[in-house]
C-alpha cells in the first residue's frame, strides 16, 4: 500500500518538479537553472521495486523529452530516443547500486542526483553538437553542465527527508537493520 | 505476482518501441498534450511566485500614493496630447501616402501575455506565456516587447505557449543594421551567453559599436520589417563572410510582459 502512495506521489512529482524548475530563478553569475526531474527520477527508481521504477524512468524520459522537443523544419532535434535510453539506462544502474548498498541510502540519491544531471546535460550537448556541427565547449558550457549537477547534491536531500518515511524498506535508522528490497528478481 | 510483473515489462518495452519511433507531428499533438497538462500547475506557481515577490513590494505610505498619483496623472496628461499630435500626423501621413499611391502601411494585432517562467534547460533558450490557441495563437508567431523582438512561438497548447527566445541557437531571424545596406542572419549561440551573433555580413562592413539591428522582413518569413533586435557590440571579418555580436534589445532573464503578433491589423 505504501508503495502504491510513494508511486503516485512520484508521478505528481514529476510535472510539479518540471514547473518548479521553471520558477525558479537562475543561480548567478550566469544565471544557470537548477534541475529538480533529475531528482525526483533518481529518488524514484531507488526507491520502487524493478519494474515499477523502469516504468516510472520511462514517464520521467517521456516528461523530460516533450518538456524539450524543438521541432525545425519538421524535424525534432532531440526526439524521444535519448530520453528513454538515457533514464531507462540509468534506471537500471541505479538499482544495481541501490542493491548492492542495501536499498535506500541519502548519499546514493545524492551522487546519483548529480551524475544523472551531470551525464543528461553533457549527453544532450553532444547530440546537440552532432546535429548543428561544431564543439564550443567554453568556460560557459562548462559552468551549464557543472553548476546544475553540484546544485542537484544539495538539492536532493531536501526530497529524501520528507519521502524517505513513505518507502517501506527504508525506515530502520541502521542500515544492517534495512530489510531486503525487492530487486531483480521476477 | 510473476506474470503481472512479466506482462508489466512487456508493455514497458512494446511502449519504449512506441514511442522511440514517433514523429515530429506526433510528437508535437503530444507536447501541446502535455503543456496542457502542465498548464495549470506553471499557472498557480507563477501566481505565487508573484504573490511572494510583491510581498512588501506595493506597500506605499499615503504620501507616496499622492506623488505617485500626481506623477501618472501629469504623465497620462502628457501622452494624451502626444497622442492627440500623432492622430494628426497620422492623418497626414495617411493623406500623402495616398497622393503617392503608397499602400497602408498596416499595424499589428497584438496579444499581451505574462511570462510564466523560463526553461530550465541547459541548451535551449525558452518561455511559457500565459496565453494559447484559446487567444489565437499558433505556432510561428513572432513574439515581441515595447523595446524590441523576442522570439517566436513554438509549442501551443489551450492556455499556455512555448516561446523560442531569439537568443537561442535555432531562432535565426533575418537582419538588417541602421544606417547600412549590411544584411545578415542574427541567432543566439549554444552556451547561450545572451548575446546574438550576426553572421554573413559583407567582409568589409564598417559596422560600429551601438549601431542598432533591425529585422529585415524577408518574404516567406515569420519575422515582420523593422522590429528591434539589438545593437552591435563589435565587429570581426571572418574568412569569408563578417560577424558582428550584438546585445539583444530584450533582456531574456528580465521579462515579464510581452505581446504575440497574431497578424495585421
Amino acid at each position: 500500500m505504501r508503495q502504491a502512495i510513494l508511486f503516485i506521489i512520484l508521478l505528481v512529482l514529476l510535472p510539479v518538479s518540471v514547473a518548479l524548475q521553471d520558477l525558479l530563478p537562475g543561480i548567478p553569475p550566469a544565471q544557470e537553472r537548477l534541475l529538480l526531474l533529475p531528482v525526483v527520477f533518481v529518488f524514484g527508481v531507488i526507491a520502487l521495486p524493478m519494474v515499477p521504477a523502469l516504468w516510472f524512468a520511462l514517464l520521467t524520459a517521456l516528461v523530460h523529452g516533450l518538456l524539450l522537443l524543438q521541432v525545425q523544419s519538421g524535424q525534432s532535434e532531440m526526439g524521444l530516443t535519448l530520453p528513454v535510453v538515457f533514464f531507462l539506462g540509468w534506471a537500471i544502474l541505479l538499482q544495481m547500486a541501490s542493491e548492492a548498498t542495501h536499498g535506500m541510502r541519502w548519499e546514493l540519491h545524492a551522487i546519483g542526483s548529480a551524475l544523472v544531471t551531470l551525464t543528461l546535460l553533457s549527453s544532450e550537448f553532444l547530440v546537440l553538437c552532432i546535429k548543428r556541427g561544431g564543439f564550443p565547449l567554453d568556460f560557459a558550457v562548462l559552468l551549464k553542465i557543472a553548476v546544475p549537477s553540484a546544485a542537484a547534491v544539495l538539492l536532493a536531500p531536501l526530497l529524501y527527508l520528507p519521502l524517505r518515511s513513505l518507502v517501506p524498506f527504508a525506515t530502520a535508522s541502521d542500515a544492517s537493520q534495512l530489510p531486503k528490497k525487492p530487486g531483480f528478481g521476477l | 505476482m510473476k506474470k503481472l510483473q512479466i506482462t508489466a515489462l512487456v508493455v514497458l518495452v512494446v511502449a519504449v518501441v512506441a514511442f522511440c519511433m514517433l514523429e515530429a507531428g506526433s510528437l508535437l499533438h503530444l507536447q501541446s498534450g502535455f503543456l496542457g497538462i502542465l498548464s495549470p500547475i506553471t499557472r498557480s506557481g507563477s501566481a505565487v511566485k508573484s504573490g511572494i515577490g510583491s510581498l512588501g513590494k506595493d506597500l506605499m505610505t499615503l504620501d507616496q500614493l499622492q506623488s505617485e498619483y500626481q506623477r501618472v496623472l501629469a504623465e497620462n496628461r502628457r501622452l494624451r496630447a502626444e497622442n492627440n499630435g500623432l492622430r494628426d500626423l497620422q492623418k497626414d501621413n495617411d493623406h500623402l501616402r495616398e497622393i503617392l499611391g503608397y499602400r497602408e502601411r498596416s499595424s499589428f494585432r497584438l496579444v499581451p501575455a505574462t511570462v510564466l517562467g523560463h526553461d530550465a534547460g541547459a541548451w535551449w533558450s525558452t518561455i511559457k506565456i500565459n496565453k494559447g490557441s484559446k487567444d489565437g495563437i499558433a505556432p510561428d508567431m513572432p513574439v515581441i516587447t515595447d523595446r524590441g523582438l523576442v522570439g517566436k512561438t513554438t509549442a501551443v497548447s489551450a492556455n499556455l505557449s512555448e516561446v523560442l527566445l531569439v537568443t537561442d541557437e535555432n531562432c535565426k531571424v533575418a537582419a538588417k543594421v541602421e544606417g547600412t545596406r549590411e544584411q545578415g542572419i542574427c541567432a543566439g549561440t549554444r552556451g547561450n551567453g545572451g548575446e546574438l551573433q550576426m553572421t554573413f555580413l559583407s567582409k568589409l562592413a564598417d559596422l560600429q559599436p551601438g549601431q542598432k539591428v533591425y529585422t529585415a522582413g524577408v518574404s516567406g518569413g515569420i519575422f515582420p520589417s523593422g522590429i528591434s533586435l539589438g545593437t552591435v557590440k563589435s565587429f570581426h571579418a571572418r574568412e569569408l563572410d563578417g560577424e558582428a555580436v550584438l546585445e539583444p534589445v530584450a533582456d531574456p532573464g528580465s521579462l515579464e510582459e510581452v505581446f504575440v503578433i497574431t497578424g495585421a491589423k
